[in-house]
């Protein structure tokens, strides 16, 4: 009667020993291994122009990027201002109509003053409307430069990711999230006015 | 022996019945989606705020519109979908500002925002109760995606659980594209003046 009572205690510290070296085991591995990914990350791949990157949601091919005093617009600011435009390729890959993602190109290294870029239709000269899937459009984007900042020479953008959950982490909803920097690329910016 | 198998049974069940369960659940987007009323091209559907009916459908490669400056032309890689539908409210004023065209393929087009100054354009118009009102909506969609399509109409595009009409269009053949459109403001009764060129 005391034996078999042993037994079963000495049983069940046996399993419980092992649940717990497992989970500690478990545990440290996956700190590990975060710990080594954050250390090593993976190097982002310089793209040239005119190649097309794959973001997750969207295929962007950077084509030039030039600098003027006019906005894609066309209409020029009553003040002398510098833009420094980027003019890319957008295909939507989800299945709805979408704006650019807002991390879908930044500058490397950010300039500090800088307002948020104006994404513009190419085919219209005008502010850019939801990209729809399928119907892959040429945009332009602008930055309006900081006045006693001078042109750069050539730009250096961040092309960001944006991936998809079936089931978000904090309500289950399926939708698209902003990603780490797929590519970057590398343009010489040429001092220019727009295609008419 | 007997105990060893039965728990590792009940862990077998245990695992399988979460894994069904985690599988089974619906989505949040989902449960929170808009309730569907189907409809007809050419019938009222009617839906608990507002009814609606699609009355002619234009396709065309471009699209004229005079703006306040300048006589812009609208081109694009697809083809324009020009929607004219009359819709009255139900029970208080309000207007619809989500319009989408449901290809064949499960692809959404939202109504094209390039057009969003044209009048009569969902979000420029207010309906009241008992006085049908036309509206206007303008898609832009590949070829592909003009036969066997559905056109969702809804108040918001951010309402949970309220009700959408879902309208099966008639068919539309690649042959019924026009060259040009023109569009123009109107009067008090029909905001817009659509010209076929």
């Amino acid at each position: 009667m005391t034996d078999e009572r042993q037994s079963t205690l000495r049983n069940r510290l046996l399993a419980l020993l092992i649940a717990g070296i497992g989970g500690l085991a478990a545990t440290a591995i996956s700190f590990g291994m975060a710990v080594y990914a954050a250390a090593n990350p993976e190097p982002v791949p310089v793209v040239a122009p005119g190649k097309a990157i794959d973001t997750g949601r969207w295929i962007i091919t950077p084509e030039r990027a030039y600098s003027g005093n006019t906005p894609p617009t066309g209409i020029p600011s009553p003040d002398p201002r510098t833009y420094v435009m980027l003019e890319f390729d957008l295909e939507n890959r989800s299945a709805v109509s979408s704006y650019a993602s807002t991390n879908l190109i930044s500058l490397d290294p950010p300039i500090p003053g800088l307002k948020n870029p104006v994404v513009h239709l190419a085919r219209d000269s005008w502010i850019a409307s939801p990209v729809h899937p399928g119907m892959p459009e040429k945009m332009v984007i602008a930055w309006e430069w900081p006045a006693g900042l001078s042109v750069p020479r050539a730009l250096r953008v961040l092309v960001g990711g944006q991936f998809y959950k079936r089931r978000d982490n904090l309500y289950g909803a399926s939708s698209w999230f902003n990603g780490d920097t797929v590519a970057v690329v590398e343009l010489p910016v040429t001092a220019e006015q727009r295609p008419q | 022996m007997n105990g060893a198998v039965r728990s590792l049974t009940a862990v077998i069940v245990a695992a399988g019945v979460l894994y069904a369960m985690q599988r089974s659940t619906p989505l949040y987007s989902d449960i929170t989606s808009p309730v569907p009323v189907a409809g007809r091209q050419g019938e009222r559907v009617d839906t608990s705020a507002f009814a609606i009916g699609i009355a002619k459908v234009y396709l065309a490669r471009s699209i004229t519109f005079p703006s306040l400056s300048r006589t812009q032309h609208y081109a694009t890689s697809g083809v324009w979908v020009v929607v004219e539908s009359a819709v009255e409210a139900k029970n208080e004023s309000l207007g619809l500002t989500s319009a989408e065209w449901l290809g064949p393929d499960g692809l959404r087009y939202r109504y094209s925002q390039r057009l969003t100054n044209v009048p009569g354009m969902p979000g420029n118009e207010q309906f009241e109760p008992g006085i049908p009102r036309p509206m206007l909506m303008i898609f832009e969609v590949p070829e592909s995606q003009i036969a066997g399509a559905r056109l969702l109409v809804a108040r918001s595009p951010y309402a949970p659980l309220a009700e959408e009409a879902w309208i099966d269009m008639a068919a539309l053949s690649t042959d019924d594209i026009h060259p040009s459109i023109t569009l123009s403001r109107g009067g008090q009764q029909m905001p817009w003046i659509l010209k076929v060129e």
